[in-house]
């Protein structure tokens, strides 16, 4: 089917398949259509259907609640065409500069748990993939209906394995669904990369990383990214982990090779919330500062009058990421320095 | 130009931003520093309230739920915003901020009236 997409600078057309949602096609085939979480909760991706037949999957996906049915609006990414389509997109429509995002089968392998409630899993894929530090996939399973983000915690050109970290939440289809298999395997579907959050070498700024639990995901990918090209041998990196207590902090190691090649120029802080840091670093990885509160107090604290020349990135639960933006902008970092992935 | 006393110039800090009803028409006053603003409360990205996603630092509004931002001197959009501000008229007279409202001015996505040819504006 053709869909046929007037934006506010462009009209463009593309092939959606029948098993594809419109946001889907249009991503794969290169076009950067407006959205965010591209799973059905933040909106972005909205449009109007001007004419053709269309079947909505989700309903009832929270991002939808803005929307005017009665004329036609819909969310992209919760939409399959049943006809060909024209979409009036009210945002700027080009060809994306980003890896292409495509479908591909997906294994997933060696869950382990890193916390009580966080697991570390590998995504082998059938087809090898290019991303960018910083972007996530959606995995579907054939057992539950609806996609769900995952950012990639590993870096690598032409990856057929990415790394991914899951949180454990009360009532959670997918993560109950995928902590029954600790030991296990479980096919999957994965669509991606995805996402606009990224780091990119060339950026050739200090760099401030503030993540709440499982937000540290992308921020692994980006230090990773960074330590490949040496990129604190010129800039500072500034990392701030919230967690709630000194045992849900997890991917300490990790974090702790990173600062040690970073000529001194990167500084890892976890921040906990739900108890007192009785030490001023990790009793085991000494090179880690620890400091009491909530992640983004300790940031803005931190980070006060230090702004000049930084590329920020933040990523965690919809308030957290919300208050740090606020907190960052009222240090005086322009909204064009500020980069932000929201898990709902 | 209906004039309408929106408040005291002194009620409304720099870099802040309040919300008023003037004769049932929602609006919302910006102090920037170097003069104020009189704006739809709603960022015209996706309707999120100004009153509570707006920051005002260095003559710049930006909503922090989507980083769409404006310069409040000259109205310029910042970075990926697509969309410009609409503004009332405002002047200041004897202590008082007041604005030229004649009619609600309203985006897409919320006029209960908007046809189609509304949506891109």
């Amino acid at each position: 089917m053709k869909i046929t997409v007037e934006s506010k600078s462009d009209t463009c057309a593309f092939d959606c398949g029948d098993k594809e949602t419109i946001l889907y096609a249009g991503l794969r085939q290169g076009l950067n259509l407006p959205y965010e979480c591209a799973t059905g909760t933040c909106g972005t991706c909205r449009a109007r259907v001007m004419s053709g037949e269309v079947e909505v999957r989700w309903k009832e996906a929270p991002g939808g609640n803005k929307l005017k049915s009665e004329k036609g609006d819909i969310l992209m990414c919760q939409t399959r065409a049943r006809s060909d389509c024209v979409l009036r997109v009210p945002s700027q429509v080009a060809a994306s500069d980003q890896p292409r995002p495509a479908r591909r089968r997906g294994i997933i392998r060696d869950i382990r748990k890193l916390t009580s409630d966080v697991a570390h899993f590998d995504l082998h894929l059938s087809e090898p993939m290019d991303f960018e530090a910083g972007q996530f996939v959606v995995v579907e399973t054939g057992d539950l209906s609806g996609g769900r983000a995952y950012s990639m915690v590993n870096f690598d050109n032409t990856a057929t394995q990415v790394a991914l970290i899951l949180k454990r939440k009360p009532g959670g289809g997918f993560s109950d669904w995928l902590f029954a298999r600790e030991n296990g395997e479980a096919h999957v579907e994965v669509f991606g990369p995805l996402g606009r959050a990224v780091f990119r070498p060339e950026e050739s700024k200090n760099i401030v990383c503030i993540a709440g639990g499982s937000g540290i995901a992308g921020m692994m990918s980006i230090l990773e990214r960074a330590a490949r090209v040496d990129y604190f041998s010129h800039y500072k990196g500034t990392v701030f982990f919230g967690v709630r207590t000194l045992a849900d902090a997890f991917y300490l190691e990790a974090l702790a090779r990173y600062v040690a090649v970073s000529h001194g120029n990167l500084e890892v802080t976890i921040a906990l919330s739900h108890e007192a840091a009785t030490t001023p670093t990790h009793p085991d990885h000494p090179t880690l500062k620890l400091a009491s509160g909530m992640v983004l107090e300790v940031a803005a604290r931190a980070m006060e009058a230090r702004y000049d020349n930084v590329i920020a990135y933040v990523a965690g639960p919809p308030i957290m990421v919300d208050a740090a933006i606020r907190s960052l902008i009222m240090g005086g970092l322009p909204a064009s320095d500020i980069r932000y992935d929201k898990f709902s | 130009m209906v004039w309408k006393r929106i408040c005291g110039a002194d009620e409304v800090a720099e870099n802040t931003v309040k919300r008023f009803d003037i004769n049932g028409i929602p609006i919302l006053l910006v102090n920037y520093g170097a003069g104020f603003r009189a704006i739809p409360p709603i960022c015209p990205h996706m309707e999120e309230p100004l009153e509570e996603s707006g920051v005002v630092v260095r003559c710049v509004l930006t909503c922090t739920k989507h980083l769409w931002a404006w310069d409040l001197k000259t109205l310029e959009m910042r970075g990926e915003t697509e969309k410009p501000l609409k503004t009332y008229d405002v002047k200041q007279e004897n202590g008082l901020v007041l604005a030229n409202i004649e009619e609600e001015l309203t985006y897409e996505f919320e006029d209960a009236d908007d046809d189609d040819d509304d949506f891109f504006k």
